[in-house]
């Protein structure tokens, strides 16, 4: 273990360890673009720069290895000016395009700048023009102009994906980053070099220009698309969500996630959603507040006969959720009817190498645990047959939050409505629900950002998650139907909510104005 | 309410003072009769007083040699209006050196302040305060103002042409 002065701090740090890698351990700030702790080395930004003592120049800190008894130090006049002038270098070529660049307000150049540049130019010579807009693949969009060629996301495809579709082609200032010829970007991490990309020069066509980055807010939370749990950080505003990214979790994900995962922000928003309770018969349908529409459930639920009661659960919510639901039948409506909804039951113990799973519940662990803790051994043949035979009469769903990666979602739910009471539990829109003609209840839930929660993953890692923010104020969440649905009070708070559209709450819209004439008799005063 | 009555001798001589007081109205008309060019007021509607040509009215949005919107949706009029009165929503242009453009730009002008923010945040000169400062409105008047009355209403002529011009940007190397 090898010791270090960093800045004049004594460090002690592991054998073999990189002087940025200490500078890291240090929380020392320190400039750099190629450097990621998740990547190889490649030393070719020169923007790391430290002064160790006895050595007569500036050396790159990523580069080199620690050594005992090493004095570094970044904060120093010389370091200073030597990042100062490898940041014009990069400079040269690099377009003003802040304005309309994504990057701008996340930009490694910006930060840069404001630290180290505030210098005026001194290039006389013109900017090398290169390719604008070049299709990298179906997700991704490159701007060689903005580039700065740090070779981050070539070093991503190399190692991480090993998918190699990434290359850097030409030579000197005509460099640029490109697709090998025949291949698209197109893997599923593709986006994560678009996070790495420390300019504007890769961005993601779902976000690109959707909204300006200063204008999100982000909270970190667990991603629900499969059962490897990812951290992320989930990217909104008042407009709804916006984007999701990979926070570093060393037991779970690293750095990296799925381009699957990234697409978990779509159905929370407004427009995906079920905002009211709705109850149909024979294709008649009238709204209801959801919480008036459990509650009323409840009496119903206490009523029916233990034998024809069901409750169908897929693997999308919290413990916390299962609990309270589970001990509801089991306790309350002493129903021991508790059946597992399997979605893509032949990928489910599937594993492509890295992040992705077959599973794409974030919580399947934690309700078998649930449903052994209750001793629940019905399978989903009990149910058919149930179903079959008439003994099922009411059925209790809790249908899948994330819609996507149920493929069996129309088959289901064809075969479920066929008990004679059905109560679906959900937070999106689903056209096929809301086209069935018997006696059906649907109820909106909250999504994983609405709520706090317990998530186990694939290891049987528990992982628990706040609450980000409201999207559908009126919604339940699974505990707090099944308390309704058991016949208890709770209390709902509406704090926080969304604003309805984009709409600001005080803009004066044309009845306000008429009502103010009406009011004040202009003219007549 | 209270009625003061003041009886003084003073008061007695109000005649020399109504009579001095349409003096001073006599000398200003028959000055303005046959003075006029020195006359202080205006004929309102047909007349109208010239302000600075810095004065900051209504927006403008100006345009490209084509007839297009100069405006990149960069959104920092947006960021930097202290009212909030400015909303836009960016697209994808087809033209790659164009790159991003606003489908729809609008500013809610019961809400601004005519501060002058909007024009000093923009980096390219595409949004500007002209001098229209009457903007009248009858009953059911639309006063958020969209793409069509900020950049192409009818006393504008065909558009406000910016002085950057992008082309010439593009053959300078900038």
């Amino acid at each position: 273990m090898p010791k270090c002065t960093i800045n004049g701090k004594e460090v002690e740090v592991k054998a073999g360890s990189t002087i940025i890698e200490a500078m890291y351990q240090e929380k020392e700030s320190i400039a750099h673009y190629c450097y990621h702790p998740g990547l190889s080395v490649a030393g070719v930004c020169r923007l790391c720069m430290v002064e160790i003592e006895g050595n007569p120049r500036v050396q790159i800190a990523c580069n080199t290895v620690v050594t005992e008894g090493m004095k570094v130090n970044n904060t120093s006049a010389k370091v200073k000016d030597a990042v100062k002038w490898g940041l014009d270098f990069h400079l040269i070529n690099h377009p003003l395009d802040c304005p309309i660049c994504d990057q701008a307000g996340e930009c490694g150049l910006q930060d840069q700048y404001m630290e180290f540049g505030k210098y005026d130019p001194e290039m006389a010579e013109r900017k090398q023009k290169k390719h604008k807009v070049v299709d990298l693949g179906p997700t991704v969009v490159l701007d060689s102009e903005r580039c700065i060629l740090c070779s981050r996301c070539v070093r991503f495809t190399d190692e991480v994906s090993k998918t190699h579709e990434l290359g850097l082609f030409n030579r000197g200032d005509r460099t640029e980053i490109g697709t090998v010829e025949g291949k698209q970007l197109d893997n599923k991490y593709s986006l994560n070099t678009v996070d790495i990309c420390p300019v504007g020069a890769l961005t993601s066509k779902d976000f690109r220009f959707r909204q300006r980055v200063w204008y999100l807010k982000d909270a970190e939370t667990i991603c629900p698309g499969c059962s490897t749990g990812c951290s992320t950080k989930v990217y909104f505003n008042k407009e709804g969500m916006f984007r999701v990214k990979p926070v570093y979790n060393e037991s779970v994900n690293g750095h990296w996630m799925c381009d699957e995962g990234r697409a978990t922000y779509k159905f929370i928003n407004r427009e995906h959603r079920l905002l009211k309770a709705k109850k149909g018969k024979s294709g008649q349908w009238s709204e209801v507040a959801p919480g008036a529409a459990a509650k009323e459930l409840s009496g119903i639920l206490k009523g029916t006969n233990a034998d024809s009661l069901g409750l169908v659960l897929t693997a999308q919510y919290s413990v916390e959720e299962y609990e309270a639901i589970v001990s509801t039948f089991v306790n309350t409506f002493k129903s021991k009817k508790v059946f597992f909804w399997v979605n893509n039951k032949e990928s489910f113990e599937s594993f492509d190498g890295l992040l992705l799973r077959g599973d794409k519940n974030p919580n399947t662990k934690g309700l078998l645990k649930i449903l052994d803790k209750y001793g629940l051994t019905a399978t989903w043949g009990d149910l058919k047959s149930g179903i079959e035979k008439g003994e099922l009469k009411t059925l209790v769903v809790a249908g899948p939050e994330n819609q996507a990666v149920f493929p069996d979602l129309g088959e289901k739910i064809t075969e479920l409505s066929k008990v004679p009471k059905l109560i679906w539990l959900q937070a999106g829109k689903n056209e096929q629900l809301e086209a069935l003609t018997g006696d059906v209840t649907l109820i909106p839930l909250k999504t994983y950002v609405e709520k706090d929660g317990t998530f186990v993953n694939h290891q049987g890692l528990e992982q628990k998650f706040k609450r980000v923010t409201t999207v559908v104020s009126e919604a339940l969440t699974l505990d707090q139907a099944a308390q309704l649905m058991s016949g208890q009070e709770i209390k709902i708070t509406t704090a926080d909510t969304f604003i309805e559209s984009n709409r600001r709450p005080d803009e004066v819209m044309l009845e306000h104005r008429k009502k103010n004439e009406f009011v004040f008799k202009r003219g007549t005063l | 309410m209270s009625v003061v009555q003041n009886n003084s001798e003073k008061n007695k001589w109000y005649l020399v003072g109504i009579l001095g007081g349409m003096g001073i109205t006599m000398r200003h008309l028959l000055k303005n009769l046959f003075n006029k060019k020195q006359m202080e007021t205006l004929n309102y509607p047909e007349e109208k007083y010239e302000y600075s040509p810095r004065f900051k009215g209504n927006h403008v949005l100006t345009v490209k040699k084509d007839g297009a919107l100069r405006c990149t949706a960069c959104m920092l009029c947006a960021t930097n209006c202290p009212a909030e009165c400015i909303k836009i929503t960016a697209a994808e242009h087809s033209d790659p050196r164009v790159e991003k453009y606003p489908i729809s730009y609008e500013i809610d002008i019961l809400r601004c302040v005519f501060c002058g923010f909007c024009e000093e945040a923009c980096p390219v000169d595409a949004i500007r305060m002209g001098p229209e400062w009457q903007t009248p409105g009858v009953n059911g008047t639309n006063f958020i103002y969209d793409i069509n009355k900020l950049a192409y209403r009818p006393n504008l002529k065909g558009g406000i042409q910016t002085h950057v011009d992008d082309e010439e940007r593009h053959k300078s190397g900038i």
